[in-house]
């Protein structure tokens, strides 16, 4: 990976991931493919109904978010050709290039492929995704028959293309940022991006035995995408719960905050718990300031071993943040 | 003890979305597929213990305005509790709105005389600019129209908290006695050192009482939009249990700022405590409610009865 960007601080450590080599993500997609509206909605909080209000993009726009990584993501114009991207492919960790569903995608699955092969060529180790998007606008066999057939199209072609290319890593992704799917598709570009992984699912996997849950995911708080989960099986309906379970507990916070009663926050990790009727009670932890712990439980053990439950969560959390340590010394240079 | 609530208005000024959002805990997305009601939809919804609306959702095409106003006259507008008359905030034909309305109130005058009169200005999510200024002006407009008779004007759109607002207002006056549920939340509110308790009916989330005035309690300084708010959060979640075949049961949380506890008081009701002394935990906050089930049971229904 490229470190020319990467500038080492003296003085005190770093309190945010500012001047840290940011892990970069590249958006690319035909006009109005619905770009901008992806990074609004995951990273700034823009309601989906929004994004219509959005202008077109003329120029590219590099959008910084720290979570368990710093990234920085760059939103680029409908036109943009690896010429005038202004940086070279090298750079980028993954290109997501965004395809309208309901879009004719000759064109655009022409272009992707010019810049998934100058990627290829420059950076093989970089994650190529399609985000085959507005998903929601079709019924449901009509989406799934499009989706095939786009991805049966990008397969034919690169190959077509040249044979070499059939070891290219594309990934498909149906998504909309009308619900979940966003979300957890995004969530998946970002895990191949995170080198301390193996370590978050370790720790996600002993909390589970420890603590006899059936799931638990980490999720970044403020866009709602989880940076890692056990390696049971993710099931998109408690996912999509999980995301907004996390949206009701943020915005419930500031409804009964009172401005003349001052709180002590410093050494306080807000937590929560919803019990569902069929006997699971799904916990939420505060692990640092932007990643929640949310587990799925047997009630009994959020009853009657609360102990035992929150002995673990400190435990999880004393694990992640040596992770997150080891990480920022790794980008600031001092390893 | 039935009591019937009209939902009137032009065809297309969302009377049946906000019903399905409020009362079927369908989300707003899926109102665009609601066809047009065809003549009166009734509903029996069943609300605290023995009370029950009946929700008169009455088509606004013109022809049915016309047989309501005339051959259907009695039927309609007799035994009526609360007269809900929705108008599109970006109404194309206004004139025309004003003219039934007026109408319809005439009618209302004759069969119900003491009916409550709640003006709903909807779809507010689509004026540009200065809503608030827009709601001054029609609410004006909508006072001149309505001569001598009282009426409460909300803001409402079923894609924000404002629905909520305007509607649990409007149960509130429908439950009797909910002076003296309030009183009895804000005893329970104290002995349970809690800054606020919000009673909330199960189904559709309304508030049916509050141991503080909207202001919030004294020297606290809490967000005015709170209940309908938390009306909107909660209802959200607990669509999203449903989308999982689950069902929503309770809710604790621990905050820097302040503890809740959201669970289940009486068959009917949900009641959220709010506490920011730091020293109370949820599971003593959890007893407490469960203490306190039986006596709200039992005046719930002398509330109703009464
Ligand atoms: N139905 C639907 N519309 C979407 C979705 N995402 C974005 N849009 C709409 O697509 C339109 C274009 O979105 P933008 O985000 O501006 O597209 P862009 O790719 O950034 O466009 P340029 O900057 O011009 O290249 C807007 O009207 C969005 O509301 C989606 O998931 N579903
Ligand atoms: N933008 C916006 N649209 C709304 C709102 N409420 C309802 N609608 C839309 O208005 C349309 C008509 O809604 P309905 O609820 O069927 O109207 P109605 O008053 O029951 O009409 P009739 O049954 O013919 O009398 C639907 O497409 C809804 O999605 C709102 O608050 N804002
Ligand atoms: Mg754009
Ligand atoms: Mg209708």
């Amino acid at each position: 990976m490229a470190t020319a960007t990467a500038t080492k601080s003296n003085g005190p450590p770093p309190t945010s991931f500012d001047n840290l080599q940011r892990t970069k993500i590249l958006l690319l997609g035909q006009r109005g493919s619905g770009k901008t509206s992806i990074q609004q909605v995951l990273f700034n909080d823009v309601p989906p109904k929004q994004t219509f209000y959005l202008e077109p993009t003329s120029r590219a726009v590099k959008h910084r978010y720290d979570t368990v990584i710093p990234l920085e993501i760059w939103d680029c114009p409908g036109n943009t050709s690896p010429d005038t991207l202004g940086a070279s492919l090298a750079d980028f960790s993954s290109i997501i290039f965004v395809i309208d569903i309901q879009d004719s995608y000759q064109q655009p699955v022409a272009r992707m492929l010019d810049f998934f092969a100058a990627a290829y060529q420059e950076n093989p180790g970089a994650t190529l995704e399609v985000f085959v998007h507005k998903a929601e606008s079709l019924a449901e066999d009509y989406k799934i028959e499009n989706f095939r057939h786009i991805q049966q199209r990008v397969i034919d072609e690169l190959f077509d293309a040249s044979p070499e290319y059939e070891q290219m890593p594309v990934n498909f992704h149906l998504t909309s940022v009308y619900d979940h799917s966003i979300r957890e598709a995004f969530s998946r570009v970002l895990h191949k991006l995170i080198d301390s992984l193996p370590y978050l699912e370790d720790l996600l996997n002993v909390f589970c035995s420890n603590s006899q849950a059936s799931k638990a995911f980490l999720f970044d708080v403020k866009s709602r995408l989880y940076v890692a989960t056990d390696e049971s099986p993710v099931d998109t309906g408690m996912h999509n719960l999980c995301c907004d379970y996390v949206r009701t507990l943020s915005a419930f916070g500031p409804l009964y905050m009172s401005a003349s009663v001052n709180a002590d926050s410093r050494s306080f990790y807000p937590s929560a718990a919803v019990s569902l009727a069929q006997g699971t009670t799904l916990t939420y932890h505060l692990i640092t300031p932007q990643l929640a712990l949310l587990a799925m439980l047997h009630p009994g053990v959020f009853e009657e071993r609360r102990g035992l439950l929150e002995y673990n969560v400190v435990f999880f959390r004393e694990g992640v943040q040596e992770i997150a340590l080891v990480e920022r010394d790794a980008r600031s240079g001092n390893l | 003890m039935k009591k019937k609530v009209l939902l009137m208005g032009a065809s297309g000024s969302g009377k049946t979305s906000m019903r399905s959002l409020i009362f079927s805990n369908n989300p707003a997305s899926l109102t665009s597929r609601l066809g047009a009601t065809i003549d009166v939809e009734q509903n029996h919804v069943r609300f605290l213990g023995d009370l029950i609306l009946n929700l008169w959702d009455c088509g606004g095409q013109d022809s049915f305005m016309d047989s309501y106003l005339s051959t259907q006259r009695s039927t309609i507008f007799q035994h009526v509790w609360v007269l809900i008359y929705v108008f599109e905030v970006g109404a194309r034909d206004a004139a025309k709105d004003a003219e039934y309305y007026r109408d319809c109130l005439d009618a209302l005058q004759k069969y119900s005389p003491d009916a409550a009169v709640f003006l709903l200005v909807h779809k507010m999510d689509l004026v540009v600019g200065e809503k608030s200024a827009v709601l001054e002006r029609r609410t004006r407009e909508l006072q001149a129209e309505s001569g001598s008779v009282a009426v409460t004007v909300f803001g409402t759109s079923i894609y924000d908290e404002t629905l909520y607002k305007a509607w649990s207002h409007i149960v509130h006056t429908i439950i009797p006695n909910a002076a003296v549920l309030s009183k009895h939340l804000t005893t329970f509110a104290r002995a349970c050192s809690a800054t606020e308790a919000i009673l909330f009916e199960r189904t559709t989330f309304l508030v049916i009482a509050t141991s503080s005035s909207p202001d919030g309690p004294d020297g606290f300084d809490l967000s005015a939009a709170r209940y309908e708010r938390t009306s909107e959060l909660i209802k959200a979640l607990k669509h999203s249990c449903t989308r999982m075949r689950e069902e929503f049961h309770a809710l604790e949380m621990e905050l820097p700022e302040f503890t809740a506890v959201l669970d289940g008081m009486t068959k009917n009701t949900y009641v959220l405590l709010i506490v920011h002394d730091p020293t109370i935990e949820t599971a003593a906050l959890k007893i407490n409610i469960r203490l306190a089930r039986p006596k709200f049971e039992e005046l719930q229904s002398d509330s109703v009865l009464a």
